[in-house]
């Protein structure tokens, strides 16, 4: 493109750019009234408060964002301040000294716990699926999977997490405690109601990872690792429960002693499992082992 | 007189035969988005037509008196049509924000994404360009469509808002529930405005 070109260019556009910029300009003296006559006074408070949450719009507190939690944590502090999950305590402290509130000592931190530890190789298959990679569409079918409650492995929680601190481990959602941080965002998405937002008083909580409400018998035939009633965890220690042919951990009563380890080592099933930091790994049943072993 | 009918023939036409939603499909986005509440579909629809009979009047006067006079047709302005309509749409749009924060704050905070969304609402530069088309050559009848277009947006969300708080409490099926009710009850409604169409030519 020649000089000449380039001159022929400029006299043809500059009416139009000088109409674009003129129009432009125009409005932004307009608007700078505006927004002059116009201005909302917002509270100081909300912006300092909104800087201490951890803005990541996980929506834990039940308000669509961190900027709308800000707001109503101002406002109604009594009630709301304890609210945002993955701050946590050091978050409800800083909240606390900008709106000048004595904060009284934080509950354990909540922590999602998967009640299924069932992998692929654990569970029984009726037939194959191939529909929608989806736990929610994979729910609608029944007897795909034998067992009607455990995990079913497509990763609706996975997806729900916003901080990668879900994954599908060999066919079972599995929980990263490192990188959680307690929303609740996994507990909300599952389908089968699998996850529960469990107290964590310890580093490791002692769970019976298992939601079956078959009966025994039934639950041996479709699982390795499933509850299957017997009773024997609760008989070692009281923290343990069997109703409606599932035993459940009262998880506000958990403290680690001699009698919650020997219920965790005689349970036939291995289904009593330590989930937390630093867990260590599940006993596997005798069976399998076995099975492995020939 | 017969100026006065023709005005009023180009409102009802604007307003029931060429309803921008319902039978042009433009605005789809806030009209299935904020129609779930009878009174956020009509503040919504209020600052619509708000926005539309603004924008719509000043670009006809851009339009018109700027781009389309003679002296400056060698120029070829016609291209930043497009530009100045979405400036003149944006600039609107903020006005009103800024007006209903201040002072219609609960409104102002429902509405949240979809207020500054007014601004790519596709019925507004629509209709700034359907006057173009329809051959629009007084001020008055402008300013007319414009304001029976927003009327027209009102009417149709306001419908759907009705049908849709009365789909509440009925018993949907549960794969039609949500969304695929919303877009069928659309369907039936924009069905049902185009027995309009032969009334006006």
């Amino acid at each position: 493109m020649t000089l000449a070109n380039l001159i022929s260019l400029w006299n043809h556009a500059w009416p139009a750019g000088m109409i674009i910029l003129g129009l432009g300009m125009v409005f932004a003296i307009i608007l700078l009234i505006a927004s002059e006559k116009l201005k909302v006074k917002m509270d100081p408070k909300i912006e300092l408060v909104h800087k201490a949450l951890p803005n990541i719009d996980c929506g834990a507190c039940g308000f669509a964002g961190c900027a709308s939690y800000a707001k109503a944590v101002v406002q109604n502090p009594a009630e709301l301040i304890g609210r945002c999950a993955p701050g946590g305590a050091a978050t409800a402290a800083k909240i606390g000294e900008i709106l000048n509130l004595q904060i009284s000592a934080e509950g354990p931190p909540q922590r999602p716990i998967v009640h299924c530890r069932a992998h692929t190789s654990d569970k029984t298959y009726y037939a194959v699926y191939q529909g929608i990679e989806t736990c929610t569409a994979a729910n609608a079918l029944a007897n795909v999977q034998a067992c009607k409650f455990g995990c079913l492995g497509y990763g609706d929680c996975v997806a729900a997490c916003k901080f990668d601190a879900l994954h599908i481990v060999y066919g079972l959602a599995t929980v990263d405690y490192q990188k959680c941080t307690g929303c609740g965002a996994c507990s909300r998405a599952c389908p089968r109601n699998l996850i529960t937002m469990v107290p964590f008083k310890h580093e490791n909580m002692l769970t019976v990872a298992c939601s079956s409400k078959e009966n025994g018998k039934t639950v041996r035939s479709m699982c390795q690792v499933g509850c299957i009633a017997c009773g024997i965890c609760a008989k070692q220690s009281d923290i343990f429960t069997v109703t409606e042919n599932l035993a459940k951990t009262d998880y506000q009563k958990y403290e680690p002693d001699d009698k919650t380890l020997s219920a965790y080592n005689k349970c036939p099933t291995c289904v009593i499992v330590y989930r937390g930091k630093n867990a260590p790994d599940p006993r596997e049943p005798a069976k399998k082992k076995a099975a492995v072993a020939t | 007189m017969d100026y006065v009918q023709t005005l009023i023939m180009a409102f009802i036409s604007v307003v029931i035969v060429n309803n921008l939603v319902l039978t042009k499909f433009l605005g789809i986005c806030p009209y299935l988005g904020v129609s779930g509440r009878l009174d956020m579909a009509f503040g919504m629809g209020m600052a619509v037509t708000f926005v539309i009979t603004l924008s719509g009047t000043l670009t006809w006067m851009i339009d018109y008196y700027v781009l389309g006079n003679q002296a400056l047709a060698a120029y070829g302005l016609g291209v930043t049509r497009y530009v100045c309509f979405i400036l003149v749409i944006a600039g609107a749009v903020q006005l009103v924000e800024m007006y209903m924060r201040k002072f219609f704050p609960p409104l102002y905070e429902s509405f949240g994404i979809f207020l500054p969304l007014i601004t790519t609402n596709c019925a507004i530069l629509g209709l700034c360009l359907f006057l173009r088309i329809w051959e629009v050559n007084t001020l008055v009848t402008a300013v007319v469509m414009s304001f029976g277009a927003g009327i027209g947006f009102t009417l149709a969300i306001c419908i759907m808002a009705g049908i849709r708080e009365s789909l509440r409490t009925a018993d949907v099926p549960k794969c039609l529930q949500g969304a695929p009710i919303t877009l069928m009850t659309a369907g039936l409604l924009s069905l049902a405005f185009m027995a309009f169409s032969g009334m006006i030519k």
